[in-house]
């Protein structure tokens, strides 16, 4: 902040007689963004971040014997929101779907390459695709609440996962993470369906959090949403990112522009059809200066 | 603090309904840095600007050493707060109000850099004049960097006030600057005229106070922008 320098020249001398040393600039004038990935410093100035949650090496995605996607390498760092953005068809989501062995559901899909959630083979032998969707959550376009009170949407999960503790502070806690608490801490009992939009997805984003996940992957949430509802559910993510790491698949690059902190750009090859990353950055550069054509090309909505 | 937003009043008829906006913080949070950035960038011109006035006072060439390469940091400074204005717009998709604030802020910084340089100028004509004695006890120069360094501190006032109507009455004090220039000026052609010794630091002397009366003009264009931020039409505070 500019001193409170009296604004008079008589008392201005005691700013004459300040001698040169003292004014050398111990705070950095202008504050750092990031322009190439620094571990452990966040766009806004969070730390201890940096630190890779998520690794595809070599990735192809096959829906029998067609390739869907193909040699993906990309990382998720901790605690940081990393957006998928594309045109239609280029395999974010089924990319994502990998994160949580959601497409182990569609019975002709294989994924070949190596898929780590911290260091471990999500895909390995011994890996119950179960345990893997109790640390990666996932919220989806279309809000789901459970036809369920708004409570037992919250208490699901945990019930069945043999939660002891005091159910009711679990519910709060996760509502108030959702920042929907105050909205519905007098109608906990109302069905969750009876919500609007914005809230039910926020009610699926504490049903999530209620099974204490490492990571949230959002595909597309906020597409159903109205403008407000998404800068909402945009403010929340910058909220939980704090604490859970945060895959999101958009369609909207200015979403994807507002709220990560990293920018995976992928498209489909025309050619063979299989969709493929095109580039990986931080979200300021990608978008104010992206290495490859077809990247500047998208964000600046000339394709796709 | 956020580019002053008023509440909109609903109809009488319909109940007045006062309209609170919703922040949007990743926005704002950029607003702020950028803006805190900017103020800094300020501080560091009117130290530059008086230093280089006490130097000239003293003929203390390694004071205005100092500020030649001071001058170095301001220009840094500036790209780095364009590279931020440019971030923020190209990912925050500001519009209206915001945008001009960010707009405004981008051109800020470019007169504030602008305005160091000046102030290095007149270091640098130090730098020649010290050897010698002064031509005559300075009178003009120091007070038209004091005014100067205030006009600076005003106008980001005015500027983080958002404040139009201040904007208008720093860009009138402008004109004292200019009235001391015009003084010096012809103080200085006359003390050439009397003797060619006189020629050479006179020279100087005239060059200095000319790059203090650009200071006062740049001042005057960041108080253009605020009426511009304010209104929303471009002003010409300085006809």
């Amino acid at each position: 902040m500019v001193e409170e320098t009296p604004l008079n020249a008589a008392q201005a001398g005691s700013t004459l007689d300040t001698p040169v040393d003292d004014r050398s600039v111990a705070v950095p004038i202008v504050p750092s963004i990031r322009i190439a990935t620094e571990p452990g410093s966040g766009r806004d100035g969070a730390d201890t971040r940096g630190e890779t949650v998520i690794e595809l090496r070599d990735v192809s995605c096959y829906y029998g014997s067609f390739r869907a996607v193909k040699d993906v390498t990309v990382t998720a760092a901790k605690r940081e929101v990393t957006a998928l953005i594309g045109p239609s068809g280029c395999g974010k989501t089924t990319l994502l779907r990998t994160f949580n062995r959601m497409n182990d559901l569609v019975p002709s899909f294989r994924a070949t390459g190596d898929i780590l959630l911290d260091g471990q083979d999500l895909y390995g032998k011994d890996v119950d695709p179960v345990a893997v969707r109790r640390r990666v959550g996932m919220v989806f376009q279309k809000p789901n609440p459970f036809p369920k009170s708004i409570y037992d949407n919250i208490a699901f999960g945990p019930r069945i996962n043999g939660f002891r503790g005091k159910m009711d502070d679990l519910v709060e806690h996760c509502l108030r993470k959702a920042a929907l608490w105050d909205e519905v801490k007098d109608k906990l009992k109302q069905s969750g369906m009876a919500l609007s939009g914005g809230q039910q997805q926020r009610l699926c984003i504490a049903r999530t959090i209620a099974i204490e996940p490492e990571v949230i992957l959002m595909d597309e949430p906020c597409s159903a949403l109205d403008p407000h509802s998404t800068l909402q559910i945009e403010g929340l993510m910058a909220e939980l990112k704090r604490e859970y790491t945060i895959v999101i698949v958009t369609h909207n690059m200015q979403q994807a522009a507002r709220a990560s902190d990293v920018t995976v750009m992928m498209t489909m090859d025309t050619a063979d059809r299989a969709g493929y990353v095109v580039e990986q950055g931080d979200t300021i550069q990608i978008f104010t200066n992206p290495t490859n054509q077809l990247t500047e090309d998208y964000v600046s909505g000339r394709f796709g | 603090m956020d580019p002053q937003r008023e509440p909109v009043l609903g109809s009488a008829a319909g109940g007045a309904a006062e309209h609170v906006p919703a922040p949007r913080d990743s926005l704002d949070r950029e607003e702020h840095l950028i803006r805190d950035a900017v103020l800094r960038m300020g501080s560091l011109v009117e130290s530059a600007i008086r230093d280089a006035s006490r130097a000239l006072v003293a003929h203390d060439a390694a004071l205005a050493l100092d500020v030649i390469k001071g001058d170095a940091i301001i220009n840094e400074a500036q790209r780095g707060v364009s590279r931020l204005i440019s971030a923020t717009i190209a990912t925050q998709q500001p519009v209206a109000r915001d945008l001009r604030y960010l707009l405004t802020l981008d051109h800020v910084t470019y007169e504030l850099e602008r305005m160091g340089d000046h102030a290095a100028s007149v270091a640098k004509a130090v730098v020649k004049l010290a050897p010698e004695p002064p031509l005559k006890r300075y009178v003009h120069l120091p007070e038209m960097a004091e005014r100067g360094a205030l006009l600076v501190h005003g106008v980001l006032r005015a500027l983080v006030d958002v404040d139009a109507v201040k904007a208008r009455e720093i860009a009138v004090e402008d004109d004292e600057i200019d009235r001391l220039y015009h003084a010096t000026f012809d103080e200085v052609v006359e003390l050439m005229r009397q003797d060619p010794a006189n020629v050479e630091r006179g020279t100087r002397i005239i060059i200095a106070s000319h790059y203090l009366e650009r200071i006062g003009d740049r001042a005057t264009n960041i108080a253009e922008d605020v009426v511009y931020l304010v209104t929303g039409d471009v002003e010409d505070l300085n006809p």
